[in-house]
């Protein structure tokens, strides 16, 4: 009898695996739901799109990406002994996380400064409510990211970095579904 | 000589990281994702396109970030459930 199972086979923690499937169900109906709504008024939707900066938000997607690589390099880092190298790796990540903030942060300023707020259409409600969430993660997991950075055992560096990489991937799914797809 | 040819051997493993190579993939389908907006091709092609690209990124951060690509069984299942969110998207846009 094999003591292995399908569940082993998955890399670190089974508990941040339920974690990540969960965020993707949860923001995946939410994108579902998105387009749902969005049959009842295409040519609203569309028309409330073309408010957003799709620039910013592209180039938000390269500062994740990117982040999301300087964490994978710090566990690679980590697991070949270079410790203060996967220290530095995982800073950096946190502070282009917190770069990723601020762009959002001026492209809500900007929706404010248009008189936009999530009561002007439901593509907008959709709009605050989906990056808000995902944003939100985006802020704890530049938390958590500096907290294994602290506590650097690998362990802990693998569960950060996965966090991480599963609000990157989340990204990657809004980015088209919410600024492209008018 | 020898140097050289070692160091130039480390600097060759260094940039065939898979973890570089799928950054460097990463930022050129996002590239890619934007180059494609303005061209004047049929929108169910362009959103097409666009969840085709989101599907590829999303493949590799899951098969090389998240290290997927050693649980060769769950690879394909998260790929199947993400082809499977993209193909209700694409179905929802066209209705």
């Amino acid at each position: 009898m094999s003591g292995s199972s399908l569940i082993d086979e998955l890399p670190g923690e089974l508990l941040m695996w339920v974690l990540i499937i969960s965020e993707l169900l949860v923001f995946g109906a939410g994108l579902i739901a998105f387009m749902g709504v969005r049959l009842t008024d295409p040519t609203g939707f569309a028309e409330a799109q073309s408010h957003l900066h799709r620039t910013g938000a592209a180039l938000n997607t390269a500062v994740l990406v990117t982040s999301g690589y300087l964490a994978a390099m710090a566990l690679h880092w980590r697991q070949t002994e270079r410790g203060k190298a996967a220290r530095f790796s995982l800073i950096g990540a946190a502070l282009l996380g917190v770069v990723f903030l601020i762009i959002k942060g001026i492209e809500y300023a900007d929706k404010a400064a248009q008189g936009i707020s999530f009561e002007t259409h439901p593509f907008f409600l959709f709009y605050y409510l989906l990056t808000g969430f995902h944003a939100a993660h985006v802020l704890a997991g530049v938390g958590v990211l500096l907290l294994v950075a602290w506590h650097d055992h690998p362990r802990n560096i693998e569960a950060g970095a996965q966090f991480w990489h599963m609000v990157d991937l989340v990204w990657i799914m809004l980015f088209p579904v919410i600024y492209l797809l008018g | 000589m020898s140097a050289l040819s070692s160091c130039s051997k480390y600097g060759r493993r260094r940039l065939l990281n898979p973890l570089t190579r799928t950054w460097v993939a990463l930022l050129a389908l996002t590239v890619a994702s934007a180059l494609l907006i303005p061209l004047p091709i049929p929108r169910s092609a362009l959103a097409a396109a666009i969840l085709l690209l989101a599907l590829i990124k999303s493949r590799l951060i899951l098969a090389r970030y998240l290290d997927l690509a050693h649980s060769p069984a769950w690879l394909r299942g998260f790929s199947f459930g993400l082809i499977c969110f993209a193909v209700v998207l694409f179905g929802l846009y066209l209705i």
